[in-house]
């Protein structure tokens, strides 16, 4: 069945995951059938915006011209006699009832069977007020549960996302997180796979791959302690770090006092991260913190086995330790090291872990997941 | 075909039904489809029933049976026949589902395949005021889980028996001909068990399901409903059986093992509480069922409950009523030693019964509870209310009996004691108390007896402190102890409800009743008896589910946590931040602490003495934890950690000299200097380099960062040091103090006198602990540990301490001390031959008299090479700790300067062959020494003095 299917995001086009996410699933859905409208609330600083080509196979609407003011609940008194702030909330209230209307119009248009997306919690808001009668409405949260929970999206998910058929979340075990939290519409569903190649990478460079952004969450200065720890039995081996940030400076300097100059290259960032990851036959992640990590993912269907930090749920779905690939507890280098150790010193499991996650990833394929997308609408009819 | 139906039962319940079948209707599914089946009701259940069938058609169908079957067994598997959906649930007409608990369950079913889906059940406590919730065994629904088989969860089929929170493939129940027995009580156990053993494949999910309203207040029982239960014990016996039966007709032993351990902590447990109320005659016939179904119950299950519950089963096998009652007292209040206890050939038994049986033996064994050396004031004593009289007004005679076990109330200690009559919830009122007349030495309990004019003295405000507590408070000598006043067998409910004057006057209610609380407990119940606080109470009761009443619950929970909050840390941080830190600095004023608080010890200790020796100009403060100071020293104003005293002293200090770390949420001002000690070099892994802090998030590591710059000095005693410590702290060069440790100068002086004399000379202490001169001294001092989390584990011996005893006992004396986030309770049979030293502040003194220690990672390890005596390494678990959770900065096991054993056996092989090993490793000490304790030159406290307390030296 053919259906009508918008994705409603915070804006069409701010650079990050959910864009490139809503734009490979519009494609998918088009390419079987669907009608995809894509909705941004706001429009975005240029500095923070994706380029988009400009042939779309579906149509794009942002609702507001300009980004809509802040939001502010007014307390007791001092709120109370604060009219300036009052009359530019009431002005926000009315202007949101407004642009509701504009998407209940997109959405009385829709034929049966049609499909709400909420990728982002605060974009809940305006579909909240909006008529969706007769559509099924997804709530999306792009994330881990414990992220949530660290800012006001944990809150906010409660308040907006209760009444929604189905709540997605990136893994079976945040969806039950999330139900123990108290909300009871809850279900998961993994991002697809970004590329898919023919056959897994040679493995025959003495290459380990860190890729991504070098910030203090995704763990580089770990990766590091754990490299000074493994990297003295393996003299030959190189530790390639791709990506840029804030925290250069500073994981340089740390790479320096350790001694690792001769044994690390610092890459910056690339466009072709899956030619990075053909010159290299080891990946290694040492987060903090993840959602449902992308690179992980290319990583393997690269063919590279993984040494990882089991950070959340979404590396835990990813990687099946000692199957396809490798997991340390958070924060303990000695133990990732001792994978690197592992997959540095012995071919043979790094050949039987690397094809494994070559061909266990395809769960991921972007056919699979569009399909586990038709099954949920036509189950939310039911 | 609808995907589910749900089969509603119903019975003379016309006004609740609609709700449970409105709360199907509204399920987010729309293919649900429901079932009523009435058990031919006498009220009009079934005319509702067919009225909503009616107004829903195609959508409920309404049944009766032809007969009333008395039981829910009947109407449901009428419902089973008649549904029609691919799944069948069922729920009964007081209850209701949660709205999406049919999509849950039917989404779960078809990605999984299995035959049955289970939720979580709630029970909402309808007569609660605040709307109490409980989830039903949350631990089995924690998470989404599917099982191929019940034997891979036996605790599911043990625990959850319901059958109602649900979810059965229909072709499932009809093709295992899966029925709920009729005629029987109890018929869910039965039939979910069945279920459970016949499911190919069965899912949990973490979802709230269904909704199961309890009214609790109804179930409160008289004596004389309470000997109904022994027909439904009789019924619960049978259905029990009937599961066995089922089970061992599979071969399913390890499920009949968990479901055994349940018996005995759940089961059996139920009806123990209510046994001291009950005749002989009743308690005969209990016991004749119980240990009939005792005597089937696998010897294995035993391992897994806990000693009380173990020695509940044995005294109710035996038929000892008397220690029977007293046990079950203790296994419903936790902690409570309600027992006289036993102490025969060096172990103590629970009671001095039953011991010439090698089993009871076993099970009465309660040696490692430490109730033997237990503090007084620590153990909560039992306390058995032995009459109660009233005058029929406001006057009560309670007389008791408190346990004193093992005789450790001593007989020429001074008793006295006071009742004391205290509010449940603290808020205005709090308590009353009435002197006890009589207090006196009885046998193996204390006697006392007390009148009490309870109508003209407690003064309750009369609505929000309905419930008051009666405690006995026990003076012996220089120790208090509290107690709680069990009912025991006393007849309550024959007793006079007293007459009250609240301070709400009369008018909202005039009478307090005794009551037996659900422990066993007595406490009083304000009620109505007059006619006009009758009226007050139910316009209360009414008013308290208002709109009003929410706005007056709520802010009284405000008012109490505002008051909690007071006290809290947070405030107190925020006033030491505010007020405190904006007073002058009083030059002078040193704030000293051990352990945070725990000791008079180590390094603070030594540099404090070094001042007083030195006569310095200055005002000492230490800081002490716990309810009481103990072994501080006398000179020094003495402050309890946290209080209010404690955050002004730090906050207008001078110095801060401490080995641990005053609290990280206290910021230290620039005109106040911290002087770190630190408490001993590092083997594992610290501070930044923890895998802990590792994995912590970028603020959490910040807070720890600024808590480590507070330093301004750090004492080492190597470079080794400076390797470990200080880069895990990421300390500064410049805040490093190369003088050794103050607590090592006594060691080093030591070791001195030792090599210029030639002798050992045991000081004091020895005596003090009574050793044996001809015999040598060990001191064993393993560390702690820790799991993953950082949560500190409990300790327990490694090796059979008595066997140790045993074999070498007669040349060596064991001192033991624990570290101090641990405790030890010793045996009374290894009594002077291994001696806890654990409560003893400062380790100095111990390592100075020891002849030679035994550790496993303790840093005492790198403290003791200064004496150059002989070291044994009982490294049992070297590898999980060097590798597994924290990582060590160097391998034991190629510095160690003495024998690294990994058995017990090799342990005491070790200690026998002492001397040997002595001089084959004076080399390794040389090393180990030059290498970790370089600047241990025993002047550390006078380089600390002199640089910072003494005029000369600034």
């Amino acid at each position: 069945m053919s259906r009508d299917i918008f994705i409603v995001s915070n804006s069409v086009d701010e650079l990050g995951g959910v864009t490139t996410w809503s734009h490979q699933m519009a494609r998918l859905f088009t390419d079987r059938g669907h009608r995809v409208h894509i909705v941004g609330i706001a429009p975005v600083a240029e500095e923070i915006r994706q380029k988009l080509p400009a042939d779309l196979p579906y149509g794009m609407t942002t609702l507001y011209v300009t980004h809509p003011p802040k939001a502010r609940r007014l307390h007791g008194i001092k709120g109370r006699l604060n009219a300036p702030e009052r009359r530019r909330q009431a002005a926000r209230r009315a202007q949101m009832r407004a642009k509701a209307e504009q998407l209940s119009e997109l959405f009385r248009a829709a034929g049966p069977g049609a499909v709400v997306i909420v990728t982002q919690v605060w974009a809940m808001e305006w579909v909240a007020l909006a008529d969706t009668k007769g559509l099924s409405v997804i709530g999306m949260s792009h994330e881990s549960f414990e992220a949530s929970q660290k800012s006001t999206r944990g809150d906010r998910v409660r308040r907006w996302y209760p009444e929604v058929d189905r709540l997605l979340v990136l893994t079976p075990e945040d969806a039950d997180l999330w139900i123990r939290a108290g909300m009871e519409n809850v279900d998961s569903m993994p991002n697809p796979l970004p590329f898919m190649p023919d056959s897994p990478a040679p493995r025959t460079a003495k290459v380990v791959a860190s890729v991504g952004r070098l910030a203090f969450e995704k763990g580089v200065d770990l990766l590091l302690d754990a490299w000074a720890d493994a990297a003295p039995r393996h003299p030959d081996w190189t530790l390639r770090i791709y990506g840029a940030g804030v925290e250069e400076a500073g994981l340089r300097a740390h790479c320096t006092s350790l001694g690792l100059d001769d044994s690390v290259e610092w890459m910056g960032s690339t466009d072709d991260v899956l030619g990075a990851l053909s010159g290299a036959s080891v990946f290694a992640q040492a987060s903090r913190a993840e959602g449902f990590p992308i690179t992980l993912l290319e990583a393997m269907a690269a063919g590279l086995p993984a040494a990882a930090f089991d950070c959340a749920p979404g590396v835990r779905e990813i990687v099946r330790h000692g199957e396809d690939g490798l997991l340390a507890r958070l924060g303990n280098t000695m133990e990732l090291a001792g994978h690197l150790d592992t997959l540095m010193s012995d071919a043979a499991t790094r050949d039987r872990l690397g094809d494994e996650a070559f061909r266990s990833v395809r769960r991921y394929s972007s056919a699979e997941i569009t399909d586990r997308w038709e099954k949920l609408f036509d189950f939310l009819e039911r | 075909m609808p995907d589910v139906s749900v089969v509603v039962i119903v019975y003379n319940d016309a006004e609740r039904l609609p709700t449970a079948v409105r709360s199907v209707l509204d399920q987010t599914l729309r293919g649900v489809e429901v079932v009523i089946v009435d058990d031919c009701s006498k009220d009009r259940s079934y005319e509702v029933a067919q009225e909503l069938e009616a107004a829903n058609p195609g959508r409920v169908r309404a049944f009766r049976l032809p007969e009333n079957s008395g039981g829910c067994g009947a109407p449901r598997n009428h419902g089973i026949k008649q549904a029609t959906g691919t799944y069948v649930m069922f729920l009964d007409s007081d209850d209701v589902l949660e709205r999406n608990a049919c999509r849950n369950m039917l989404a779960a079913a078809e990605r999984t395949g299995s035959d049955l889906v289970s939720g979580m059940c709630v029970r909402v406590h309808l007569d609660n005021r605040w709307g109490k919730t409980t989830e039903w065994y949350p631990w089995i629904y924690a998470r989404t889980r599917t099982l191929e088989s019940i034997t891979e969860y036996p605790d599911l089929l043990v625990y959850d028996t319901l059958s109602t929170n649900k979810c059965y493939r229909r072709s499932f129940l009809l093709e295992q001909g899966l029925e709920f027995p009729v005629g029987i009580h109890y018929e869910d156990l039965l039939f979910s068990a069945q279920a459970y053993v016949a499911a190919r494949r069965i899912t949990l999910i973490p979802n709230h399901v269904y909704y199961w309203n309890v009214v609790e207040k109804a179930a409160a029982k008289s004596i004389s409903n309470r000997r109904h239960e022994i027909a439904n014990f009789v019924h619960r016996m049978e259905i029990h059986r009937r599961v066995d039966e089922l089970l061992a007709a599979k071969g399913h032993t390890a499920i009949k093992t968990a479901k055994d351990a349940k018996f005995l902590k759940h089961d059996l447990v139920l009806h123990l509480r209510d046994l001291p109320l009950l005749s002989d005659a009743y308690r005969q016939e209990f016991a004749r069922l119980a240990n009939g179904y005792l005597a089937g119950i696998d010897p294995e299950a035993y391992e897994h409950v806990t000693h009380l519950q173990a020695i509940c089963a044995y005294l109710l096998g035996k038929e000892d009523w008397k220690n029977l009652l007293a046990a079950a007292d203790a296994m419903t209040n936790k902690g409570r030693l309600s027992s006289p206890l036993a102490e025969r050939d060096g172990r103590i038994y629970w009671c001095a019964g039953h011991l010439d049986d090698a089993e009871g033996r076993r099970i009465l064994d309660v040696t490692d509870q430490g109730f033997h050396t237990t503090p007084l004031p620590s153990l909560i004593l039992g306390n058995r209310l032995t009459s109660y009289e009233d005058d029929g007004r406001g006057k009560v005679t309670l007389s008791g009996a408190v346990v004193n076990p093992l005789g450790r109330i001593a007989e020429d200690a001074e008793l006295s004691a006071t009742l004391e009559f205290r509010a449940r919830r603290q808020i205005g009122v709090r308590s009353f108390s009435f002197p006890v007349a009589t207090v006196r030495h009885a046998g193996d309990t204390i006697e006392w007896s007390a009148t009490a004019d309870v109508g003209g003295t407690v003064r309750p405000l009369g609505i929000i402190d309905a419930v008051w507590d009666v405690r006995l408070k026990l003076k012996a000598g220089g120790d208090r102890m509290t107690t709680r006043v069990s009912v025991g067998g006393v007849d309550l409910e024959s007793a006079a409800r007293l007459r009250v004057r609240p301070r709400l006057t009369r008018l909202v209610s005039d009478r307090f009743e005794p009551e037996m609380t659900k422990k066993g407990n007595l406490s009083y119940v304000l009620t109505a008896e007059g006619p006009a606080a009758v009226r007050t109470q139910s316009l209360i009761s009414s008013a308290m589910h208002g709109k009003a009443a929410g706005v007056v619950k709520r802010s009284l929970r405000r008012a109490l946590k505002a008051r909690r909050n007071i006290g809290s840390g947070e405030q107190k941080v925020k006033v030491y931040h505010e007020v405190f830190s904006k007073l002058p600095v009083k030059k002078g004023t040193v704030v000293f602490e051990s352990h945070m608080g725990k000791q008079y010890s180590d390094s603070p200790k030594a540099i404090y003495e070094e001042l007083v020796r030195q006569n310095a100009p200055f005002e000492a403060i230490w800081s002490y934890a716990g309810a009481k100071p103990t072994g501080f020293p006398e000179g020094a104003t003495l402050v309890k950690r946290w209080s209010w005293q404690y955050l002004r002293a730090l906050a207008q200090a001078e110095y801060w000299v401490d080995n641990q770390g005053f609290p990280l949420a206290l910021a230290k001002r620039p005109g106040t200097t911290y002087i770190q000690t630190w408490h001993g070099s590092a083997l594992k892994r610290m501070g930044f380099h923890e895998p802990r802090t590792k994995a912590q998030g970028k603020p959490a590591q910040d807070r720890f960062q600024a808590a480590v710059n507070r330093f301004d000095h750090f004492l080492i005693r190597s470079e080794h040091d400076v390797r470990t410590l200080a880069k895990g702290f990421r300390l500064r060069d410049e805040v490093l103090l190369r003088t050794g440790y103050p607590r090592n100068d006594a060691l080093v002086e030591a070791h001195r006198a030792e090599a210029d004399s030639g002798e050992r000379v045991r000081g004091p202490l020895a005596a003090e602990l009574g050793i044996d001169p001809d015999k040598r001294v060990l001191l064993y001092a393993p560390t702690f540990r820790a799991n993953a989390d950082g949560a500190v584990e409990g300790f327990e011996f490694p090796f059979d301490v008595e066997e140790f005893a045993d074999r070498l006992g007669d040349r060596v004396t064991l001192l033991v001390r624990t570290h101090y986030l641990n405790s030890v309770s010793l045996p009374p049979s290894v009594a002077g031959r291994v001696i806890d030293v654990s409560r003893h502040h400062d380790i100095t003194p111990l390592l100075a008299l020891a002849d030679g220690l035994i550790t496993d990672y303790s840093s005492v390890m790198f403290d003791y090479a200064v004496l150059d005596r002989p070291m044994i390494f009982f490294a049992y678990d070297y590898e999980k700790y060097a590798t597994d959770i924290r990582g060590t900065y160097f391998d034991l096991l190629d510095k160690a300067p003495g024998p690294v054993v990994a058995t017990a056996d090799e342990l005491m092989q070790a200690v026998a062959a002492f001397d040997e090993a002595d001089a084959k490793y004076a080399e390794a000490r040389r090393r180990f020494l030059a290498e970790f304790g370089e600047y241990d030159r025993g002047d550390a406290a006078r380089q600390i003095v002199e640089k910072f307390f003494t005029r000369s030296g600034k």
